[in-house]
């Protein structure tokens, strides 16, 4: 369906390699996983598929690249939107129309479809991805997960035989992914649909692939079974990390699998005795918090402790209100009702540089922190605001990630490094608390164990708290001493991350799913239980 | 008002802007002004281009200001009331016919005012269009063969409104590293960042999906033309004829 013949891709401006050589045919129906660092080229790979890479970007192209016998260099993007659907990674930002209905319809209307046939497509495609209750709904008013399910919807009312997804659950709670996947995998089995998706939280998608491109990042790719993909590779979900540490013979892929390669473990496993955190006084304090915009409610009548010491999640669905939340905690939108303090200030009423020592603020792009030309430049900046020694914040940077050359346009550092940038500018004012908005969106498992530990040495230090809002759940197994559920505005639960993970099959991080009933929630739990074991014999 | 064909709105904003140029009366742009303003007020609703007329509004009187203070001190003077005088700047010989300060007279200001007002108003009313307008319903009914116009059009005006949502995220950002008053440069250069990045998506999403692929576009749901529109259109329509031969 899809032949790659001995393809390279270089950027003009770039001195590097995307792709060197790559060669590959993938089949009808099959299900096809991209994976690799940020920055490696999976975008450039989904893209040369359809011809937006080299038709729309620009970029040298040797090789060939053949859809259902046509080449790519031959025809415009737009002459394959029957063939090949893709969806971007932002779904927002590829809508071309107001409302659901009239989005369906675009590419029709543009490939000149006969209106009869249009009717029945649409009706169709509202069916088959429950998407009938919002045919009339202004677009700007659905949900994450609604919006990714009309952006595949209008992909596919073209019929097309190939779906390319693009991260397709990065901005997604854990039950709107689930939703989404699960959707793509019954048109690869109902309609015998080919997929090539890239994704970075391989926990959500790997029960679904039959192959994986692992793309180096020196150019170089590999195409294998997932099983001898991950029995080598750097990039692995928890479970393969769990099957690796415990030794196991095979690589596990699903849950049921390993459950069943690690009864023994469980039988003999114990629960990890609770390290309680010594908690003395209270960082940030929210009390009968509400804030609605119009006729919505954002929050009502929130209480909410975070003490010092201490690291907090605050999790929940799109639109629960975790935004609202962090947003009032760090002075940037005011109350209805209620009162929040932090450190004893409220924080409406922080300025300058005593904002900055008392609480730093990651956005969810934390590009926008940034304006500087250049890294060095940032860093400097950040030194004058804070009259620290020059160099202090680039060295701080240094301990961060140490492969950022200060010359850098922060434009062009990979997700990752971005957010280690706009940590270091942010932590080196020293503020006592630190509050994240969705930082591990887009972010490869490198970057994210690298940014759990920035998080966990923060946390260590006296009087400091982080509170992180997140999807993500094992970021949160893995990081946070508490969780804070919002549903709806409200505290649905507040308590250890490990009661509250637990609780609910969908919010349970993979280690958990394998070894439930033992309340282990990461590989480290599994091992440090497995170590008290054969201490004490 | 939703049903309104996109075209409607700016064929009555068209009429007025001939309307005011025609009328060449301050009394009859400030009036225009109010008009617009009470229609977008009502009907304009809560979409992300719908502030465009607020921001044309303060484009305009910046403009108007910075006409009538160099209308004043520049050029040519009207002879009439003095208000205050200003002492003239000395000019180079090769100046000749320029003058900088000297008298300032009622009848000069009056007349930029007057001159500035009109163009605020025909700003306003190019504002008032687009905050009327859904500019996605506007490239459906524009023709294929203006294909690199309509996606500009699309592009420019879905990334103005963009532009406003993400300047005051970034001011935001900005006051939470302790800046409460950034500089220009330091929000407009990620602002410019982000919409190109935007524009350069939204690019991609229609050529990957067929714009423009095929000379003749079908019509999902066809947008008519309506007896509202008719009703929007004539009211411009019947200013401007009574405007025209009040004028004649």
């Amino acid at each position: 369906m899809i032949k790659f013949s001995n393809v390279s891709l270089v950027y003009p401006t770039s001195t590097q390699t995307i792709l060197e050589g790559l060669s590959f045919s993938i089949e009808e129906g099959e299900m096809v996983l991209v994976i690799g660092s940020t920055g490696t080229g999976k975008s450039s790979l989904l893209r040369l598929i359809n011809g937006l890479v080299p038709h729309h970007t620009g970029g040298i192209l040797a090789g060939d690249v053949t859809v259902d016998g046509i080449s790519t260099q031959l025809v415009r993007p737009g002459e394959l939107a029957h063939l090949i659907g893709i969806v971007g990674q932002n779904p927002s930002s590829g809508f071309v129309t107001d409302t659901v209905e009239e989005e369906l319809v675009f590419s029709m209307e543009s490939l000149n479809v006969a209106p009869e046939a249009m009717r029945k497509r649409v009706e169709e495609i509202l069916d088959l991805l429950a998407l009938a209750p919002l045919r009339n709904r202004a677009i700007s008013t659905l949900s994450g997960g609604e919006q990714q399910r009309l952006a595949i919807g209008s992909a596919l009312v073209m019929h097309p035989k190939i779906l390319v997804l693009d991260e397709p659950t990065s901005a997604l709670d854990p039950i709107a992914a689930e939703e989404v996947l699960s959707i793509i995998h019954r048109l690869v089995h109902d309609l015998s649909l080919t997929v090539v998706i890239a994704e970075h939280r391989l926990e959500r998608v790997i029960g679904f692939a039959d192959r994986i491109i692992h793309i180096a990042g020196d150019g170089q790719a590999q195409i294998d079974l997932p099983e001898k993909i991950l029995k080598s590779s750097d990039i692995a979900p928890p479970i393969v990390h769990l099957s690796r540490a415990l030794k196991l013979d095979q690589v596990g892929l699903s849950v049921r699998d390993v459950r069943r390669m690690t009864e023994d473990v469980r039988r003999d496993g114990k629960d990890n005795p609770l390290v309680e955190k010594v908690l003395t006084s209270t960082a940030i304090s929210v009390k009968g918090a509400a804030i609605s915009y119009g006729a919505h409610t954002a929050l009502k009548n929130v209480d909410a402790l975070v003490m010092e010491s201490e690291i907090v999640a605050l999790m929940g669905r799109n639109g629960a209100g975790k935004s609202s939340l962090l947003q009032s905690i760090v002075g940037v939108k005011e109350l209805d009702r209620g009162e929040i303090s932090v450190f004893a200030h409220p924080p409406m009423s922080l300025k300058g540089a005593l904002r900055r020592a008392t609480v730093g603020y990651i956005p969810q792009e934390p590009s926008d922190l940034l304006y500087a030309q250049s890294v060095a430049q940032e860093c400097a900046q950040a030194d004058k605001d804070n009259e620290i020694t020059s160099g202090a914040t680039y060295s701080l940077l240094q301990d961060l990630v140490s492969s950022i050359s200060p010359a850098t346009h922060p434009r062009d550092l990979s997700e990752g490094q971005r957010l280690a940038l706009a940590l270091a500018v942010v932590l080196s004012a020293q503020p006592r608390a630190l509050i994240l908005d969705e930082p591990t969106r887009g972010l490869d498992y490198q970057s994210k164990s690298l940014l759990i530990e920035i998080l966990k040495n923060f946390a260590a230090q006296p009087g400091k708290s982080v509170v992180i809002a997140t999807h993500d759940v094992e970021l949160v197994a893995e990081l946070a001493d508490r969780v804070i559920f919002l549903s709806e505005g409200e505290v649905v639960a507040d308590g250890p991350t490990l009661d509250i993970l637990l609780a609910s099959p969908a919010f349970a991080p993979q280690v958990a799913k394998v070894m439930a009933p033992r309340r282990w929630l990461t590989v480290n739990d599994v091992m440090r239980s497995l170590d008290q074991e054969t201490g004490v014999q | 008002m939703k049903s309104l064909h996109p075209l409607t709105w700016w064929l009555w904003s068209i009429a007025l802007i001939v309307t005011v140029i025609r009328a060449n009366s301050a009394l009859y742009a400030a009036l225009v002004i109010v008009g617009a303003a009470l229609i977008v007020w009502r009907w304009a609703g809560n979409f992300p281009w719908s502030k465009s007329f607020w921001f044309s509004l303060r484009l305009g009187i910046f403009i108007l200001i910075v006409r009538a203070v160099t209308g004043v001190l520049i050029g040519v003077p009207i002879p009439g009331t003095k208000i205050v005088e200003l002492p003239i700047l000395p000019l180079p010989d090769w100046m000749a016919g320029i003058r900088i300060g000297g008298v300032i007279t009622q009848e000069r200001l009056i007349s930029s005012l007057q001159e500035g007002l009109i163009i605020v108003s025909v700003i306003a009313l190019f504002g008032a269009a687009v905050s009327l307008t859904s500019p996605h319903k506007m490239l459906r009914v524009l023709p294929v063969i203006v294909y690199e116009f309509g996606v500009a059009i699309v592009i420019a005006t879905s990334s103005l409104p963009q532009l406003v949502a993400s300047y005051s995220r970034i001011k935001r950002a900005r006051v939470l590293r302790g800046d409460e008053k950034p500089k220009f440069k330091s929000i407009a250069l990620p602002l410019l960042e982000e919409a190109l990045a935007k524009s350069l998506d939204l690019a991609a999403a229609m050529d990957s999906r067929g714009y423009g692929v095929s000379r003749v576009r079908s019509r999902y749901r066809p947008i008519m033309w309506r007896t509202a529109d008719t009703a929007v259109f004539s009211s411009g329509l019947f200013l401007l004829g009574l405007v025209w031969s009040v004028t004649a």
